[in-house]
């Protein structure tokens, strides 16, 4: 990704980073109409219209405070594309007959392509990886929130009531947990190979 | 892996190995795949959980203003879209509607008033957890121009949530309505300066207020300040010209 030119439509990207109202309401006038069309003609209402709009705004902005995204291509055709992948996801999963793709719709852009792939994989992950958290013990629960809060282990270790180097062990071997949880997932090879 | 593994994986992130450790582990990573998976793994685990909790506030802020934007942006598309099913008769009504309103326009034999400018549209409140019958009654009363009951409504809610624009914005429209001039605009210019999407909307109200005090001159000045890219850039210039 390093190679490539970030394109100028990034301030789309850091208008979400800073939560800036008029960059969103700037990213509904503009791109929203698109998708809307879209979902319409592909057995959608404006109300699923509006869900995979939000969700895949949420995920753009957890992949671009995550992994500091950069966008390499113009943010229509990336934002389109994730949505229209959402909303096809959606149709498989409620509907049993075959979902048929408009391609003339479809981005030729490569570099949203790449990007789209990329924002579908952290999205993945990101769904796994709270999936996995959920099934930690309370205690390890508790340490991880209180850990990454407060930032300060011996703040931490004395919230909890327990010593610094016990604290920071503990942290180690909770993460090693679900580290293994996710490992020991069907989705982990599909994510990780 | 074992124990003593996530010890060196968390040291090791976190830079607190000596020089010999952090190179055996370097070393390791490359000579044993299965340790270099599972750290690749520990690494994502522990930004996604940086994020999750120490970013938690600012997802949530940046949650709830994508929620007001979308519900109000989803609203107006709604409205736009039922244009297209106008019955035929509401078009003679309509056409009647604008001859009527442009002969007033066009006569400009009064000063320009309140009511002319003051159409607020019927609102729809996010519902948030505990606080739904509250939002509801404020809803309801607002909506159907009880704007005594509507105020006292949106205080409550204010107590619980107290920076909430939504909230603000409406009490502010309840207050010019009720002729409590000073708390509307105070509550306005809070949100003229603060960061909600109700922040340009503020200053028009401003204006209207100060309009419904018949204080021309400061309604001017406020109309004045309003850019071309507000909503209600339009309707500040009708109003400006009626008050030329």
């Amino acid at each position: 990704m390093a190679d490539k030119k970030i394109h100028e439509d990034q301030k789309y990207i850091e208008g979400l980073l800073q939560n800036n109202s008029f960059i969103i309401q700037a990213v509904y006038d503009k791109f929203v109409p698109k998708v809307i069309n879209y979902i319409k003609q592909n057995s959608g209402s404006e109300a699923s219209a509006q869900d995979i709009i939000q969700e895949t705004l949420i995920t753009i902005y957890n992949q671009a405070k995550e992994k500091n995204l950069q966008l390499t291509c113009p943010f229509d055709a990336y934002f389109f594309l994730l949505c229209k992948r959402k909303w096809l996801n959606e149709l498989k999963k409620t509907n049993s007959k075959e979902v048929t793709i408009n391609e003339a719709v479809l981005s030729k852009d490569d570099n949203a392509l790449e990007l789209a792939d990329e924002t579908e994989l952290f999205e993945d992950k990101q769904q796994l990886f709270n999936q996995m958290f959920q099934q930690l013990g309370t205690a390890c629960k508790d340490l991880l929130k209180a850990t990454f809060k407060i930032k300060s282990m011996e703040e931490v270790a004395k919230s909890l009531g327990v010593t610094y180097a016990y604290a920071r062990k503990k942290k180690s071997l909770c993460i090693g947990k679900l580290t293994e949880l996710v490992q020991a997932s069907p989705k982990y090879n599909q994510l990780y190979n | 892996m074992n124990d003593q593994d996530y010890i060196l994986f968390e040291g090791y992130i976190s830079k607190t190995l000596a020089v010999e450790e952090r190179v055996d582990f370097e070393n390791r990573l490359i000579s044993d795949e299965a340790f270099n998976q599972a750290f690749i793994t520990y690494k994502d685990l522990n930004v996604f959980l940086e994020q999750k909790f120490e970013n938690e506030n600012a997802s949530i802020a940046f949650k709830d203003n994508l929620d007001t934007i979308s519900k109000a942006y989803f609203k107006t598309e709604s409205k736009t879209t039922k244009g297209v099913h106008f019955a035929p008769w509401k078009y003679a009504i309509a056409a009647s509607v604008a001859l009527l309103m442009g002969y007033f326009l066009f006569n400009n034999f009064s000063d320009p008033s309140y009511n002319d400018f003051s159409n607020h549209d019927s609102i729809s409140l996010i519902e948030r957890g505990t606080q739904v019958t509250a939002v509801k009654t404020a809803e309801t009363s607002f909506n159907t121009k009880d704007y005594i009951a509507a105020d006292i409504a949106f205080d409550a809610l204010l107590q619980i949530d107290s920076t909430n624009a939504e909230y603000q914005f409406y009490k502010a429209i309840a207050n010019i309505e009720l002729d409590k001039f000073e708390e509307a605009e105070g509550l306005l210019h809070i949100l003229k300066s603060g960061q909600s999407i109700f922040n340009q909307k503020a200053v028009w109200y401003l204006a209207l207020s100060k309009l419904k005090q018949k204080d021309y001159e400061a309604c001017i000045v406020i109309l004045n300040t309003i850019t071309e890219e507000a909503e209600d850039y339009k309707q500040a210039q009708k109003l400006l010209k009626k008050l030329d």
